[in-house]
């Protein structure tokens, strides 16, 4: 199940971004997913890109070139933090790898026979080159059998430089760094020369067969529990955690109940190591506490959350999310459980410290009226989807997708001189495990027509609401063939043609009261029974009327005329 | 403690009265007084309460008790609680009509069909269990149980707060439909002050457990006499106004266990003078048409006419 789909959008540095929508939509856990709170299947989340390389992304995303995906991975490994990088090496990394260590290990035999050849003294002490060599081997192990996170700095080449020089400065190391541990220097060069080789050579094949595999499965251990529980962006992500921070909606569950202020602003100073020293703790919490309102600290930080009222513990959090002095905070329903002469006081708070802080927002909300007030930019989110993005001016004031309009017309004014004229949606918001086809919001669209994504399912309950009202008496079966036709049977001693007649005349009457006629392209005999085609449709996308501004509703930007055929 | 005092109000047939106010100044203890529903621990001290000219604070409970449903009857705050889960909605409709009207089981059925459909629910659901309901859905099964045996009076407690706006617009419709198709006079409770803009002919401001001002619901939103209910209708954002940042009301709502002396909005009062610390304001015709409880006014008294009082031990 996809609960947010296709959901795109860009928040500038000192921004007020809102989600609005209702329950459901698919707001919070877009909120969480930027936060890698949940983890997105599919996209990226992008953090501190510059405009042109943001420019440079969308193009070769768009175009599709050959190289398009090795390039935008370029991208994604500088600026994503949702992305894991793939892990498994492909067949020539690891053939240039086997490649890298023969060589290693050819020059590793060669080396210290010169050097036993050349240094009197040198590689006498069978134990030692064992040791040393069986050190080499687990070194070189554990290196190759990590999974490769940066290539760039661990390509075969770095790897096969790193072999050699552990293969054979070790050994060399040796001969020449402590002579003087060594026993009496050989009379017969050339004997023990031999001896030292055949050791040598032993010692090393065993360390190089038998190290990699004991230090290949202990760090694939490691590593495998270290993914399971961080992923392997983890140490980014703990470093982008502290500019990156989330606002809950319940300041009434948001609070552990047995930590008091003091314990909830500095846990995250403490975890995110940003300060030891308690007085250092103690000032920094202080200050955020004063900065989110709470004057004096001191009358504060011993309290717990029980103690303090709705408006002062939603500070606290704002405090303990200041803490860390974030850059983006995703608010989602910052006010919406406090009373509207609280909720004002906070609001302003958080505009204040966006002017002080330079702080960004994403503000997550169903409240209309909030998002008019605070947001720069917003996105009108239904069933998982974008629907209309754009300036509070141009979404609010001059919506175009018919669900913002239906929703901004039902947002109620206290002012009772500003009634308006409202539109209420028929039915509630289908389930996110059963997504309409097409638009999404078509069944509920008051304004759906015939490119809007009828299925057949809808025609053919349509056709049977119609046939059991009596205005069909020549039918006598309704059923959806395939997605794009209906099949009807009709009753016997009736025409065909009369029967196909009175549908399209039944069909064409009823369609601006039953919308989903309008999904019928063309009713034909066939046979015995009369087909039903279907108007082919595709999923509308956002489209940019205007700059910044974008909608998906055919009705704004209608398809072209040669759409695909129907592949439901 | 006292919860709620100097509260009064009066409400005409086919009426609706809004009760507005932030959390625990008192709304939902006021209806529940009306009903005479209030816990163990809280009772009507002082007041009365006149139902078609019977007052019910000197009712007896088994005459409560025909009234409750019968003439007056609420629909509570969290449609999602107020349902039992395990009985189907049929049953839990038609309890109080086999109850009050004392008819078989099957007729009982019957008007149950005639309910779901009033209130937009097709009539095969009744077997239907509340966990089988989406939020909106339950809401149109509490206002059906909340007219089964056709009331004079509805109480709607908070009846749209955790729904939708969308929703939300589709149950206040039916709310208003069903006054009007039925003649009903109804209260409703909220925290929003825009939803009753929409629905309420009058509203009536509560702070602190005290009404501080009651009138047309026109009158009272554009030229608020009463600080608080000035500050209250400029904290609303309006969708359909300017984009400016609502003005805020500082400080916090008075705890009811140690509440401020005088009157209870002193502390948060840009206009506050020494008479608003000393002394309680009562509630008193300030124009037309329109009380409010503020010294601002000469018309206000300082000794507060106690119409409905509640004590909590």
């Amino acid at each position: 199940m996809r609960a947010v789909d296709g959901v795109s959008f860009d928040v500038k540095r000192g921004e007020v971004f809102c989600l609005v929508g209702e329950s459901g939509c698919g707001k919070t856990t877009t909120g969480k997913a930027l936060l890698r709170l949940v983890d997105a299947t599919e996209g990226d989340v992008f953090f501190e890109i510059p405009t042109d390389e943001y420019r440079r992304y969308e193009e070769l995303r768009s175009r599709g070139a050959p190289d398009a995906a090795a390039r935008i991975d370029a991208i994604r490994r500088k600026y994503s933090f949702s992305w894991k990088e793939h892990l498994a090496w492909d067949t020539r990394q690891i053939l240039t790898w086997l490649g890298a260590v023969a060589a290693a290990f050819v020059l590793g035999l060669g080396l210290p026979a010169f050097a036993a050849a050349v240094v009197p003294g040198a590689l006498v002490d069978t134990g030692f080159i064992i040791g040393a060599s069986l050190l080499c081997g687990l070194l070189i192990g554990v290196i190759a059998s990590l999974p490769p996170t940066r290539p760039s700095t661990r390509t075969p080449a770095g790897l096969a430089l790193l072999s050699i020089l552990a293969f054979n400065l070790l050994p060399i190391v040796a001969g020449l760094g402590w002579p003087a541990t060594l026993p009496n220097a050989p009379s017969d060069a050339l004997g023990i020369s031999a001896r030292v080789w055949g050791s040598a050579t032993f010692a090393m094949l065993l360390g190089v067969i038998f190290a990699p595999a004991a230090a290949g499965g202990a760090s694939k251990i490691l590593l495998g529990r270290r993914r399971e529980t961080e992923g392997l962006l983890g140490i980014k992500m703990r470093t982008l955690r502290r500019r990156l921070h989330l606002i809950f909606q319940d300041p009434y569950e948001s609070l552990n109940p047995k930590q008091s202020v003091f314990e909830i602003v500095s846990e995250p100073l403490v975890v995110n190591r940003i300060a030891h020293d308690p007085e250092e703790i103690a000032a920094l919490v202080s200050r955020s506490l004063e900065d989110a309102g709470l004057r004096p600290a001191g009358e504060f930080v011993l309290r717990f959350p029980h103690e303090l009222s709705g408006g002062q513990r939603q500070r606290v959090s704002i405090a303990a999310a200041l803490a860390l002095e974030p850059d983006f905070i995703v608010a989602d329903e910052p006010v919406s459980m406090l009373d509207v002469s609280i909720r004002t006081e906070i609001l302003q708070l958080m505009m204040d410290l966006r002017e002080k802080r330079g702080l960004t927002y994403l503000f997550i909300t169903h409240d209309l009226s909030l998002a008019w007030i605070l947001a720069d930019r917003l996105a009108v989110m239904y069933l998982g989807k974008i629907v209309e993005q754009g300036t509070a001016e141009q979404v609010i004031s001059r919506p175009k997708h018919p669900y913002t309009q239906a929703l901004i017309s039902v947002v109620p004014s206290p002012d009772p001189r500003h009634l308006a004229k409202r539109t209420i949606l028929k039915g509630e918001r289908p389930d996110a495990v059963n997504i309409p086809s097409g638009c999404r919001f078509h069944p509920r669209c008051p304004l759906a027509f015939e490119k809007c994504g009828w299925s057949a399912d809808e025609v053919a309950d349509e056709l049977r609401s119609l046939s059991a009202g009596g205005l069909l008496p020549e039918i006598a079966g309704i059923q959806v063939q395939n997605p794009g036709t209906v099949a009807i049977g009709i009753v016997p001693g009736m025409t065909p043609g009369s029967a196909a007649a009175n549908l399209r005349r039944v069909a064409s009457e009823n369609r601006d009261s039953r919308l989903a006629l309008k999904g019928i392209a063309d009713i034909r005999e066939n046979g015995d029974a009369i087909r039903v085609t279907l108007q082919a449709w595709e999923e509308p996308v956002l489209v940019e009327l205007e700059p910044g501004n974008a909608v998906a509703c055919h009705l704004v930007t209608p398809p072209a005329e040669s759409v695909p055929t129907v592949t439901a | 403690m006292h919860a709620v005092s100097g509260v009064s109000f009066a409400l005409d047939e086919g009426e609706a009265l809004g009760l507005a106010g932030e959390s625990g100044c008192g709304k939902t203890t006021t209806a529940l007084a009306l009903m005479r529903l209030l816990p163990y621990n809280g009772r009507i001290i002082s007041g009365s309460i006149v139902f078609r000219g019977r007052d019910l604070v000197k009712a007896s409970d088994m005459r409560i008790r025909k009234v409750r449903w019968k003439d007056i009857s609420i629909i509570f705050q969290g449609a999602m609680n107020s349902l039992n889960p395990v009985r189907n909605i049929g049953q839990q409709i038609a309890e109080p009509i086999i109850l009050h009207e004392k008819v078989e089981e099957d007729a009982a059925m019957d008007r149950v069909g005639e309910l779901l459909e009033l209130v937009g629910i097709n009539r095969e659901r009744r077997r239907d269990f509340p966990h089988e309901f989406s939020g909106g859905m339950r809401q149109r099964v509490m206002i059906a149980m909340a007219l089964a045996c056709n009331p004079k009076l509805v109480i709607a407690d908070e009846p749209v707060t955790a729904l939708d706006v969308m929703i939300q617009a589709q149950i206040l419709e039916l709310l208003e439909r069903l006054r009007k198709e039925l003649h009903l006079s109804m209260i409703l409770i909220s925290h929003d002050l825009s939803v009753m803009a929409e629905t309420c002919e009058k509203v009536a401001i509560m702070y602190g457990g005290k009404m501080m001002e009651v009138g047309k619901t026109v009158d009272v939103f554009t030229d608020p006499k009463h600080p608080y209910t000035q500050g209250l209708v400029a904290a609303f954002p309006d969708i359909r106004g300017q984009r400016t940042m609502p003005a805020s009301i500082p400080g916090d709502v008075p705890s009811l266990i140690n509440p401020p002396t005088g009157c209870v909005f002193h502390p948060r009062c840009k206009f506050a003078f020494d008479r608003c610390i000393a002394a309680e304001p009562a509630l008193a015709e300030v124009t037309p048409g329109r009380r409010a409880a503020c010294f601002l006014y000469p018309e206000v008294s300082e000794v507060p006419p106690r119409t409905i009082t509640m004590e909590t031990h």
